[in-house]
């Protein structure tokens, strides 16, 4: 039973182009949260990682934020 | 050793999954847009590529400024029309492509490989729901206040009824 965003949504690819969805996985200053923080398994972490690398790369994620 | 070389071999001439997303600099006219995409499907079709699905090119705000170079120019922009298209194709359909991807039109583009089936999440944002929750609560609001204002006469009536009980 674990009760993070990805399983409770039934979500089993991580997409880039999802922002608001990677948007719960940062901070505020746009780091990616600990596993501690969301919950998630190993998998989903690395593929959240992922995710949010790619959507920094292509300017949907900030790489950094003030 | 022999199988696993074999089994490379093997995989190599399977198509693979892949999806290209990429920015259009906003110089661009929205007419043109349509011929730059087109530019891109050739290519992957040229190489023997079946598309899958596809997301048009939508103007789109930046994160942070993205550079690029225009003539002997460099300029920086914060927004870009933003597409992908998800295909099929070969490893080396994949080289040609991000070789033909380095235009001047283009600002950037990402090349991954990736699965079949659909990967967006089909998840509501919660803020959403939170804004529908406000909207609710006005709205009941509003119907008391509609009620009117309550005249003195009837007011102390109904004050005697309560107190008398």
């Amino acid at each position: 039973m674990s009760a993070n965003i990805l399983t409770q949504n039934d979500i089993r690819h991580v997409d880039y182009k999802d922002v608001d969805l990677l948007k719960q996985f940062v901070n505020p200053h746009g780091r990616v949260l600990g596993r501690k923080r969301t919950g998630l398994t190993a998998k989903q972490q690395r593929a959240v990682e992922a995710a949010v690398k790619r959507a920094r790369f292509m300017g949907l994620l900030p790489y950094v934020q003030k | 050793m022999l199988k696993s070389a074999d089994h490379m071999t093997d995989e190599e001439k399977l198509a693979r999954i892949y999806e290209i997303g990429y920015h259009i600099s906003p110089a661009v006219k929205e007419e043109d847009l349509e011929k730059i995409v087109g530019g891109i499907r050739a290519v992957i079709e040229k190489a023997g590529g079946n598309f899958i699905a596809e997301g048009a090119p939508s103007l789109t705000r930046l994160a942070y400024p993205i550079e690029a170079r225009e003539g002997g120019k460099r300029v920086e922009y914060d927004r870009g029309y933003f597409g992908w298209i998800k295909f099929e194709a070969e490893i080396a359909a994949v080289r040609s492509l991000e070789e033909s991807l380095k235009l001047k039109d283009i600002l950037r583009f990402i090349v991954f490989r990736t699965v079949r089936e659909d990967t967006r999440a089909k998840m509501k944002a919660p803020t959403l729901r939170e804004v529908k929750r406000t909207d609710t609560i006005k709205t009941t609001r509003r119907a008391e206040e509609s009620a009117g204002p309550v005249s003195e006469e009837k007011l102390e009536k109904a004050l005697q009824d309560i107190t008398t009980e």
